[in-house]
């Protein structure tokens, strides 16, 4: 479980990398683009030969674009929220789905915990997500927080 | 000689034990460099003995393809030398087996950049194929491998289709990719899995104009891509808004591994891209060999690779297990406006422009139920709207309420009600021939024609995009009752994309359509060369019906034509399509009018029958008027699909 844990979070501590911009742990709700929505133009060309531009990615960081790992390991599962911040919130608010099973995942969450996690997250929908300005950083330190808080899922938390 | 014959043909303890007997025997009386000399010559006679270059498994994992211009009648489709240990290994399978047994051996080089560390997928399957003491091996640590390896940890394939998408040249046939799952159980999250890409590895200095043909013409080099999955969920579902269909792949954790391996050597290897046969799709298939020794899916597309028929060639090797289908958000968004009153429609809009509507005493006055499905319907239309776009604040702000009193109803909030469509390895095939018999202003005929690909608007539309179709490379050959034989048609590009309308989705229909066509013009049947676009609405009439209406833009060279160059035109194409299941009716009304005042009226009536997936008859009536001459046609096709 452990080694999953590391591999989703450097997983997506390259993609943050790339997204840049719009998926920083410090962006804002209310401020999240995602790749591609920079307007037609580049978009079409992305799309036109399914290709990628710059950044070479293959899951990982070493070589190509020189950003580092290390540090998006302290985050803990920041990363992966500011990556799919949008989704997950829509999902507490409903109390299920994709981006929440994900993020559950990513943070090391037993299956059967996940029901629990899901249910913890859309009742603080309000805690976890207090204003449109609220960031990724501040939405993993809110949902340690509750995990903390919860006798079965303070295990997950860090 | 002997022994190493019969080495080769069996796989016996009994064999392995007489060549260790042998290499011990070899061994034994001499110093270690020499040792490690000696096997390896004795590896590189035995691979020599078997002709090991020419396994089909080797010539896969190298990626040649046969090629009458090589002296080895093979070139790899790998366009880099640093995928090749030889210096000739592009152009010959020996050498470079040759190379790669040496380079495993090689002892001044160590940890990543290591033979070892870099082939993996080749050193497992050497070590299988040659009987070598694994002990002689130089010792050497992967630790990228190993991490990328571990964080990879793929156990189940799962091959992805993005549906088709007319707006983008490289995707309106589809696309598809791998995905590689963690653990045999779905729920766990598809989203963390990897999802393996091949596109071109473009140069974003290019400005997108020449990107755009450069990509088209195979002008870069495609490379393999791994990311995580939910970034392709975000990119087809969300901004590109197409469905995506999943099939899991039967393929076992060792298979699967063995294609894992071979994906690391091609890790920022460039291969020759070309658009039309050796695509994503194409190199998919190559990957899907190395999986599964013993099957066969590439050699049907040597010259065309359309995504979707390579689904069909993985089904039919029995590689598929079960399918699932991925709506996108605004498919998700349609069905849930569907379930939506005409007034809660009209709330639904109040809201979404306005969260405190929530507050009004004709909302509030609605159960629990439907408020929740109105909040839902509201939030995702916002965010449909605010599609590619910077949110200012307030709208944030509204969106975040939204979601704050979607919160308040759990329990109530409905799945969109999603009908899943016919899944699209069940449409019929891409390439159709046509048998047809007609007649011209009282002149019989006989007609043969060979489309290319891919569906027309009047085809049977199981498994395809409704008001979508894409024709390329379509060639009608006719006889005339007197025995003159002559080109009637041939299209290169014949698009159409017709979306309708409707209070919440505005998109644009348009088309473009270029060849060359007969135009009976000046009093003589001509054969002309044009180019014709079209842009405008569509409009859903009832369920089954649409109806357009696109203004046209044309450019014809036709030497009947007053001044007999080549001349623009305006004008506008209107039709109506109506799909009665096992029949399709298309009518179309269009003309247009040249810049030197000759102009042309058109009326089509065309009548589609499926008798069977992959067998039509279509009827087909036309009118003509121009200037000097007016005639008719009547023809009647059987069409076959394959």
């Amino acid at each position: 479980m452990k080694k999953l844990i590391v591999g989703s979070v450097l997983l997506v501590s390259s993609s943050a990398a790339l997204a840049v911009a719009p998926g920083g742990p410090d962006c804002g709700w209310g401020n999240m683009l995602f790749e591609g929505q920079s307007g037609l133009g580049p978009h079409f060309v992305a799309t036109t030969t399914n290709g990628t531009s710059g950044n070479k990615t293959f899951g990982m960081t070493s070589g190509t674009n020189g950003c580092s790992t290390d540090g998006a390991l302290t985050y803990g599962g920041t990363s992966l929220v500011s990556n799919m911040m949008d989704e997950f919130s829509e999902d507490v608010a409903r109390g299920h789905g994709d981006a929440l099973n994900a993020v559950a995942a990513s943070m090391g969450v037993e299956k059967a915990d996940r029901e629990l996690f899901a249910k913890v997250a859309h009742d603080n929908f309000n805690v976890i997500f207090p204003s449109e300005n609220v960031t990724a950083r501040e939405v993993t330190a809110a949902l340690n927080a509750l995990m903390k808080a919860d006798s079965r899922l303070a295990k997950y938390a860090v | 000689m002997n022994v190493f014959k019969r080495i080769q043909n069996a796989n016996s303890q009994f064999s392995g034990f007489l060549f260790l007997v042998l290499m011990s025997g070899v061994t034994s009386a001499t110093p270690p460099d020499a040792r490690r000399v000696d096997v390896l010559q004795h590896l590189q006679q035995q691979a020599q003995q078997i002709r090991l270059w020419q396994h089909q498994e080797w010539l896969n994992l190298l990626h040649y393809d046969k090629d009458s211009g090589s002296p080895s009648g093979y070139t790899s489709a790998v366009d880099d030398a640093r995928f090749f240990n030889a210096t000739d290994g592009a152009i010959s399978p020996e050498a470079e087996l040759r190379a790669t047994l040496s380079a495993l051996y090689r002892r001044d080089v160590s940890g990543n950049d290591h033979a070892q560390c870099r082939f993996v997928a080749r050193l497992h399957w050497l070590k299988k194929q040659l009987l070598f003491d694994a002990a002689t091996l130089p010792d050497v640590h992967c630790p990228d491998y190993a991490e990328w390896y571990a964080m990879v940890k793929a156990q189940r394939a799962t091959l992805i289709f993005p549906t088709y998408h007319l707006n983008s040249p490289s995707s309106m046939f589809g696309h598809t990719l791998l995905r590689l799952d963690h653990s045999t159980s779905i729920e766990d999250s598809s989203w963390l899995s990897f999802a393996v890409n091949f596109g071109a590895n473009t140069n974003a200095e290019d400005n997108s104009l020449f990107y755009a043909f450069k990509g088209l013409t195979g002008g870069y080099p495609g490379i393999f891509i791994v990311a995580p999955y939910f970034k392709k969920i975000q990119e087809y579902n969300r901004i590109e808004k197409r469905d995506i269909w999943e099939y899991q792949l039967n393929l076992s954790p060792e298979e699967v591994d063995r294609m894992v391996t071979h994906l690391w050597e091609l890790k920022e290897i460039n291969f020759d891209y070309y658009f039309f046969d050796e695509n994503c799709s194409y190199r998919l298939l190559e990957l899907l060999e190395v999986a599964r020794p013993g099957i066969e899916l590439t050699d049907e597309f040597g010259v065309t690779a359309i995504p979707i028929d390579t689904v069909k060639a993985i089904e039919r090797v029995g590689m598929i297990e079960s399918r699932r289908f991925r709506p996108a958000r605004v498919t998700e968004l349609s069905a849930l406006m569907k379930t939506l009153s005409s007034t809660e429609q009209r709330l639904m809009q109040q809201l979404a422009a306005d969260p405190s509507v929530f507050e009004r005493a004709d909302f509030a006055a609605l159960n629990d139920e439907r408020k929740a499905r109105i909040i839902d319907a509201a939030y995702r239309y916002q965010r449909y709207q605010q599609g590619g776009e910077v949110r200012s604040d307030e709208q944030a702000r509204n969106s975040h309420r939204l979601l704050a009193l979607l919160n308040r109803y759990p329990g109530n909030i409905m799945p969109p009600p999603v009908v899943e469509p016919t899944p699209p390895e069940l449409g019929h095939h891409s390439r159709r021939a046509s048998v047809s018999m007609g007649e011209r202003n009282n002149e019989g005929f006989t007609e043969v024609a060979m489309r290319m690909a891919f569906h027309s608007l009047e085809d049977n539309e199981r498994g395809f995009l409704r008001g979508a179709q894409i024709n390329m490379a379509n060639v009608q050959l006719r006889v005339a009752d007197s025995g003159d034989v002559r080109l009637q048609q041939l299209d290169a590009i014949d698009i159409v994309s017709l979306t309708p309308r409707t209070r919440f989705f505005q998109p644009m229909s348009w088309k473009v359509y270029t060849g060359f066509e007969r135009q009976i013009t000046d009093g003589k049947d001509r054969l002309t060369a044009h180019v014709t676009a079209g842009w405008g609405a569509s409009y859903s009439l009832a369920r089954n019906g649409l109806l357009y209406t696109l203004a046209t833009g044309r450019l014809e060279h036709n030497r009947g034509l007053p001044g007999g160059g080549i001349e623009p035109a305006l004008g506008v194409d209107s039709g109506l399509l109506w799909h009665f299941g096992k029949s399709t009716t298309r009518l179309e009304l269009s003309g247009e009018r040249f810049l030197n005042d000759y102009y042309r009226t058109r009326v089509r009536y065309s009548q589609n029958f499926v008798m069977a997936r992959n067998h039509g008859i279509n009827f087909s009536a036309d009118y003509n008027h121009n200037r000097d001459d007016q005639y008719s046609q009547f023809s009647l096709a059987y069409r076959y699909y394959f």
